[in-house]
């Protein structure tokens, strides 16, 4: 291994570490350092698995983003989404990931999270695309990327398509969380 | 940073927006807007959506090059599109994005990409991303059928398997340019699948 190569796994290693954002619904404080180039599982989800996701308690707002491993803007916005998210996690925050890729991409939808510090479980969408699109939402075109935001009962308070920046993604999620009650 | 509840607090005198979305695409039954509005087709002439009108109707279709869900599909949509033009329904496919964004959007691998998929009819440049925004589309591929009367009978996607042509079970676009061309109605007049955000060059300073 070269003097270059350990510099940066170094550099990735301290990114994982430092990352570590909540993406499972489970609310809890993610503290353990992930395995290097390994993300979380990938567990395929239907739109129904989603709004049940949504009104798990435990937290004030959700947010769940659509994305792909191909698409260009869906990682363009990546790290803005989880900037967004991690600095808002212990306000209650809840992040859902669901990847839209065929199958057959899931090596490149590892190592795409695994990259970028994902190390919980995050989603493959599954079965029937249209049911998937209208189930999330009729007003989804099914254009990628999508973000949709829930209240803390799981009611869908904020969507849009397209690539969105940090401050998008803060100030949608920073009404819900400040519309939660306490 | 680090936001608790009490820091948001005050931003809850901020309403809620109502659930945001871009331009609604064009209700069934509307004409196609920017008829007349000519676009540079992969052959070098110069063409328009009334000049692709058949006399049965027309078909639509935004799609582009680099799209792995217009890969996906394009074998179909050039398909779709020639046995089209053989049952009288004219056809053009717009690629509305921007090349800048996207190079392998650009009008040299347009002009490949036609030829290899052996397009009959017109793939043209939406040089300003203007027909795309005027039919509210939001993605490719995104398919519009007008019937012969000029409105539109179907919008959507091409079929509801992009990855498997073996498992489609709903040809859709299929079925409505087979319709539309004997003059019946479209039974499946609205459908969905996913595609890619169209990358809209940014509009012109006056």
């Amino acid at each position: 291994m070269t003097g270059l190569s350990r510099s940066m796994l170094a550099a990735i290693a301290i990114a994982v570490a430092l990352a570590g954002c909540g993406s499972d619904g489970s609310g809890r404080a993610e503290h353990s350092v992930p395995p290097l180039a390994a993300s979380g599982p990938v567990v395929p989800v239907t739109a129904d698995g989603i709004h049940q996701l949504v009104a798990r308690p435990g937290a004030r707002a959700t947010i769940v983003n659509v994305w792909a491993a191909w698409c260009a803007p869906c990682r363009e916005e990546f790290p803005a989404l989880l900037s967004a998210a991690r600095a808002r996690r212990d306000a209650g925050l809840r992040l859902v990931l669901v990847s839209a890729d065929w199958d057959d991409q899931l090596p490149a939808v590892r190592a795409f999270l695994a990259g970028h510090g994902v190390a919980d479980t995050t989603y493959l969408k599954s079965g029937d695309e249209q049911q998937f699109i209208n189930g999330l939402s009729p007003r989804w075109s099914g254009s990628l990327p999508a973000t949709f935001v829930y209240d803390a009962r799981g009611r869908l308070v904020d969507q849009w398509e397209g690539m969105a920046d940090e401050q998008r993604f803060t100030s949608a999620v920073d009404r819900t969380l400040a519309a939660a009650h306490p | 940073m680090r936001l608790t509840r009490w820091h948001l607090l005050p931003l809850a005198l901020i309403a809620l927006p109502s659930l945001a979305a871009s331009g609604a695409p064009l209700a069934i039954g509307a004409k196609a807007p920017m008829r007349e509005t000519t676009m540079k087709c992969v052959g070098g002439s110069d063409t328009s959506i009334a000049s692709a009108a058949g006399k049965n109707g027309t078909l639509v279709i935004f799609m582009c090059n680099h799209c792995p869900w217009v890969k996906a599909w394009q074998t179909r949509i050039a398909a779709i599109g020639n046995a089209a033009l053989d049952q009288g329904v004219g056809v053009i496919a717009i690629n509305p994005n921007d090349p800048a964004a996207y190079p392998e959007d650009d009008f040299d691998t347009m002009v490949a990409r036609a030829h290899q998929l052996g397009f009959k009819f017109c793939y043209a440049v939406d040089a300003t991303s203007e027909i795309a925004t005027s039919f509210g589309a939001s993605h490719t591929p995104e398919a519009f059928l007008f019937d012969a009367s000029g409105k539109l009978v179907y919008h959507g996607a091409v079929d509801d398997n992009a990855k498997d042509e073996s498992a489609v079970k709903h040809p859709w676009l299929k079925q409505a340019v087979s319709a539309v061309a004997k003059g019946k109605p479209v039974s499946d007049a609205e459908t969905k699948a996913m595609g890619c955000s169209i990358k809209f060059r940014a509009p012109r300073s006056s």
